[in-house]
């Protein structure tokens, strides 16, 4: 079992070599590229921003009840605000990206696979991993960051709106502590990890879709565990993330 | 006229424990016209993706015009897969392509061709396959015949050198498949290119092969022309291309059956 794990990790990891690899020798086919880009988030945008508005409203509501008693609503705004940008938005969005494009993805790949269209590309002297993994995989990467942003922008509208009917607190003083607490590590962090994730899970459902074999059955196995791999790893890119960044910080702030 | 420019050297072939080739030698030259036949399961399609240079043999080696193919580097190989063509089982289509897409694609990834060119190609290949009026249909959108017909102009595109079809008449209506026959027979004969078929129908297959090989339980029995075919003394070739219900490929069957109750074997 522990075996299998290591094995498929490692799998993936030289999957993601011959991916930046094949990225670095060829010319980079741009107009594939942008119709990724487009559909990812043209597929994912309502979701993204339905769950960023929700994420907004969540912490907004769970700092209310912890800042009240201390008399500190006043800095509500930029508590939630950080707390999204920091840590929940781009940890929630990576979810949901999960559940969209990387099922999405890994369907579609290992459906390309087990339908013979991949051998049919090699077959014709292309290069599968240059015409329709790298486009899927800078796809999902670049568009991760355009979602991160609808999100993040619906997460403290709906910030907003708790702030004013649930706290009752008016919308200028939401937003005037949002400047001072949001700074620009806590941007940095929100961004390093959005980047992270969107590379964790590009990686995880292309391998996975390329990897597939054996049918309808395959393809339904290939999906599953894209999911599962994909929040596990998710949540483990998290924590490392956060604890490289600890690290870092402390030694150049030492802090 | 005869040189070869397709060899395997003493080829085996497993998937883990599975054994599905061992120790195949075969040469095709130039102009070949070779039918693979052989029971379900018995490995004829991995012996053409073996040829196609798809699947790397377990021990063995693949000879491409000369080289030998797993030691060449990639950009090598495909310069050696571009004078390939395949027709897969199944098509495999590129089903999010119209079919004058599917066809313009390795024009458009390979070759450095222009916009006007690749469009000329494509009328070409859609006349010569009798699908002009389904140039902008996508593949799920057209018949299985059409569809037959769409993969082997996607496998000519190239104007490959050696052409391999994965049981071009599966599936379709006796009409059809004789049609079929007939294109793949009429475009060999124009271009002079050498064909490796694999198929079941013994109608066909004496219809399109100059040399028959059977593949049967990991071992490829070179049968000759069709002629020599009919007459040969192997009791499972004999078995086969009869289709006898009782004989040596049967009482194999059973006694796999009885040892391990239908073990999963590759096609």
């Amino acid at each position: 079992m522990i075996g299998a794990i290591f094995s498929e990790v490692g799998l993936t990891v030289l999957f993601l070599r011959d991916i930046v690899r094949t990225a670095v020798r060829n010319p980079i086919n741009g107009h594939l590229i942008a119709e990724q880009i487009v559909k990812v988030t043209q597929q994912s945008f309502a979701t993204t921003a339905l769950a960023g508005f929700f994420v907004g409203a969540i912490l907004t509501v769970q700092f209310t009840l912890q800042v009240k008693q201390f008399g500190a609503l006043g800095y509500l705004g930029g508590l939630a605000t950080s707390g999204t940008i920091r840590e929940v938005g781009p940890l929630l969005i990576a979810f949901m990206l999960s559940g969209k494009v990387g099922a999405f993805t890994s369907a579609e790949l290992g459906t390309m696979r087990v339908t013979e269209q991949i051998d049919a590309i090699r077959c014709l002297g292309a290069n599968p991993l240059l015409e329709i993994i790298l486009p899927r995989f800078i796809g999902i990467v670049i568009s991760s960051f355009f979602l991160l942003a609808i999100g993040l922008f619906m997460s403290i509208f709906g910030g907003l709106l708790m702030g004013v009917l649930f706290s009752g607190i008016n919308p200028d003083e939401y937003l005037r502590h949002i400047p001072t607490i949001v700074s620009l590590v806590s941007i940095a962090s929100g961004l390093i990890k959005c980047f992270v994730f969107a590379l964790v899970l590009a990686t995880i459902c292309t391998y996975k879709g390329y990897a597939t074999t054996g049918g309808a059955k395959g393809v339904g196995r290939a999906v599953v565990s894209t999911a599962v791999a994909t929040m596990v790893c998710i949540v483990i890119a998290d924590w490392f993330t956060s604890f490289i960044g600890d690290v870092v910080m402390f030694l150049f702030i030492g802090d | 006229m005869a040189s070869p420019v397709l060899e395997l050297k003493s080829v085996s072939l497993s998937f883990g424990e599975n054994k599905i080739l061992s120790d195949v030698s075969l040469v095709i030259n130039q102009g070949d016209v070779l039918v693979l036949m052989g029971p379900s399961g018995h490995g004829k399609s991995c012996l053409l993706k073996l040829l196609a240079g798809l699947l790397a043999p377990t021990r063995g080696e693949l000879i491409v015009e000369g080289h030998n193919f797993f030691s060449l580097t990639e950009i090598e190989r495909d310069v050696l897969r571009r004078k390939m063509g395949m027709l897969f089982q199944k098509n495999a289509l590129f089903d999010s392509l119209t079919s004058a897409e599917n066809i313009g694609f390795p024009l458009n990834e390979t070759t450095t061709l222009s916009n006007i060119e690749i469009e000329k190609r494509i009328s070409r290949f859609l006349t010569a396959v009798g699908l002009a009026e389904a140039r902008d249909r996508y593949p799920d959108e057209i018949s299985g015949g059409m569809q037959k017909r769409l993969g082997i102009a996607r496998a000519l595109a190239l104007d490959p050198q050696i052409i391999f079809y994965d049981d071009p008449t599966a599936g379709l209506d006796p009409i059809t498949s004789r049609k079929i026959m007939e294109l793949i027979i009429s475009l060999a004969r124009e271009q002079g290119t050498t064909v490796v078929a694999v198929t079941n129908d013994m109608n066909r297959a004496y219809q399109l092969g100059h040399k028959l090989a059977m593949v049967v339980d990991g071992e490829l029995i070179v049968t000759g022309t069709p002629e020599e075919t009919k007459q040969h003394k192997d009791p499972r070739v004999h078995q086969f291309i009869r289709g006898d219900l009782k004989g040596p490929l049967t009482a194999m069957l059973e006694s796999a059956d009885q040892n391990h109750d239908s073990g999963a074997r590759h096609d």
